[in-house]
């Protein structure tokens, strides 16, 4: 006699059960859409929705996976991805993936792959798992996170894999259209933590502090741009009993600065300092240089990150880009990140962008885009000028300093500043 | 392409000197270190008349020269914007 069996459902990850919050409906990881993916594939997903989904098919399948927005790819980076074997596939509402062609090459099972923006400004892949990129270990408290993230960036996959593998971490996701107004979904929904950059915190201080005032967090976390001083005051004023920290991180080395004391910078013990499974931190010739476990594939040893990284006092700051950060008046080197913490430093001041500009004589000079902390808020380029000759060298003074009336933002939730 | 006229440029040199603390002088032959007028403060001057016109001075067409008065300042200024 024979005994059919039928095949086991494929295991569910540990957070199947956990509450999601998208696009206006409340569900769990088992509600969003069954996808059919071939593989190797490069899911482009037009809402977040789908992108969630094809990350709990990842999961689920192990899947090697490719995964941005669809908006991020453009034709000359499909064909790209074509060129490498991928499939590329369309997901959202009617599309959801089954239609693609099939990849032209094998897949690697459990690959993920990230797109970041490499230095030629054309995005470039940066291989991970599930594994590496799941860097929030051990039991956590239960919460709910907000997040505003661009599906399938580094900063993404760290929410999406803390909900997909911890029992207890819900999520409410903000669409790019609700970015403006997030605090009030993230009051209505009892979000009680959240990540996102200095621009993006800054953002929702300038448009309604009283609402976001409103939103219980007890977790705050920044990341993905230079934190300083002032952001983190602000913050703790608003939330005086949360945790606030900051979060080095970024694709290619994987979180490898985490501080909770309130502080901008790490301290400076910290540095060169090896323990097993922990990321080492080094300072060489100005730049923050990485070595960590939850590195991308290829990416094991010292890693120069290309971030500026200067000792003041007991601390180690992370001002900006090595190679925008520092900006040569006649001969005089000016970090744009220490005068743009100089500007947002100011009570008056919600955010501050610091460049070099070409000028004769010199070569280049310092110059400054402002916005106000409230739109009655008159801020006055001359007050701003003499602010800036009390705290720094002549050379440093920003001279022409624009005031625009919205904080810009990009996709990434970031000012490039 | 939109000009800035030689007044046009001296008012906007006295905004730069008062955002120092420091006044311009009437008369065009005051010596710049007299008034305190320096790199800085010439290089924000030319950024300031390229704002205003909305175009990018050139400024290795016309070559050195001495720059020694209020004066030699507003013609380098002026000239500049016909290159």
């Amino acid at each position: 006699m024979s005994v059919e069996t039928a095949s086991p459902a494929p295991a569910q990850p540990a957070g199947a059960d956990n509450r999601i919050v998208v696009d206006g409906a409340v569900l769990t990881w088992r509600d969003l859409p069954e996808l059919t993916l071939p593989e190797p594939v490069a899911a482009l997903a037009h809402s977040a929705r789908y992108a969630l989904a094809a990350a709990r098919h990842h999961a689920v399948h192990g899947t090697e996976l490719l995964l941005s927005t669809a908006s991020r790819v453009d034709a000359v980076l499909r064909e790209e991805l074509r060129a490498a074997g991928f499939a590329v596939a369309e997901l959202g509402p009617g599309t959801a993936g089954d239609g693609a062609t099939p990849g032209a090459r094998a897949a690697e099972p459990g690959r993920l792959w990230l797109l970041t923006s490499g230095s030629t400004g054309r995005p470039k892949r940066v291989g991970h798992t599930l594994e590496s990129l799941t860097t929030v270990r051990g039991e956590q408290p239960a919460r709910t996170w907000l997040c505003p993230y661009a599906p399938g960036t580094y900063a993404w996959w760290q929410v999406v894999t803390l909900s997909l593998t911890q029992p207890g971490q819900n999520l409410v996701v903000v669409e790019p259209d609700q970015l403006d107004d997030w605090p009030a979904l993230a009051a209505e929904h009892g979000v009680d933590a959240a990540s996102g950059t200095p621009t993006f915190w800054r953002r929702a201080l300038h448009r309604d502090p009283a609402g976001l005032a409103r939103v219980p967090l007890r977790q705050l976390t920044l990341g993905g741009e230079p934190v300083d001083q002032t952001i983190l005051d602000r913050l703790r004023e608003v939330f005086p009993t949360a945790r606030i920290s900051w979060i080095y991180a970024s694709s290619e080395v994987g979180a490898a600065i985490v501080v909770h004391d309130g502080r901008a910078g790490f301290p400076v013990q910290w540095l060169d300092r090896a323990a097993p499974g922990r990321p080492t931190i080094g300072v060489r010739d100005g730049e923050l240089v990485i070595t960590s476990p939850y590195h991308g594939a290829g990416l094991d040893g010292p890693v120069r990150t290309g971030d500026r990284a200067q000792l003041v006092d007991d601390r180690v700051l992370i001002t900006g880009r090595l190679d925008a950060d520092e900006i040569n008046v006649g001969g005089s080197k000016v970090s744009a990140g220490v005068v743009r913490d100089v500007l947002t430093a100011n009570p008056q001041v919600a955010w501050a962008r610091v460049t070099g500009r070409r000028a004769p004589l010199l070569g280049h000079m310092v110059v400054a885009e402002v916005v106000p902390i409230g739109a009655g808020t008159v801020l006055d380029e001359a007050t701003l000028v003499r602010w800036c000759a009390d705290q720094l060298p002549e050379y440093a003074v920003p001279r022409r300093i624009r005031v625009l009336t919205e904080i810009p933002v990009k996709e990434t939730l970031k000012s490039d500043v | 392409m939109k000009e800035l006229s030689r007044a046009q440029i001296r008012d906007l040199m006295g905004e730069v000197l008062k955002n120092q603390g420091k006044a311009l002088p009437a008369d065009d032959a005051a010596d710049l270190r007299e008034v305190g007028f320096r790199s800085l403060d010439f290089s924000e001057l030319a950024l300031r008349v390229e704002d205003a016109t909305g175009e990018e001075l050139n400024f290795d067409a016309p070559g050195l020269r001495r720059i020694a008065t209020v004066g030699d300042v507003l013609d380098f200024l002026v000239e500049l914007q016909r290159q």
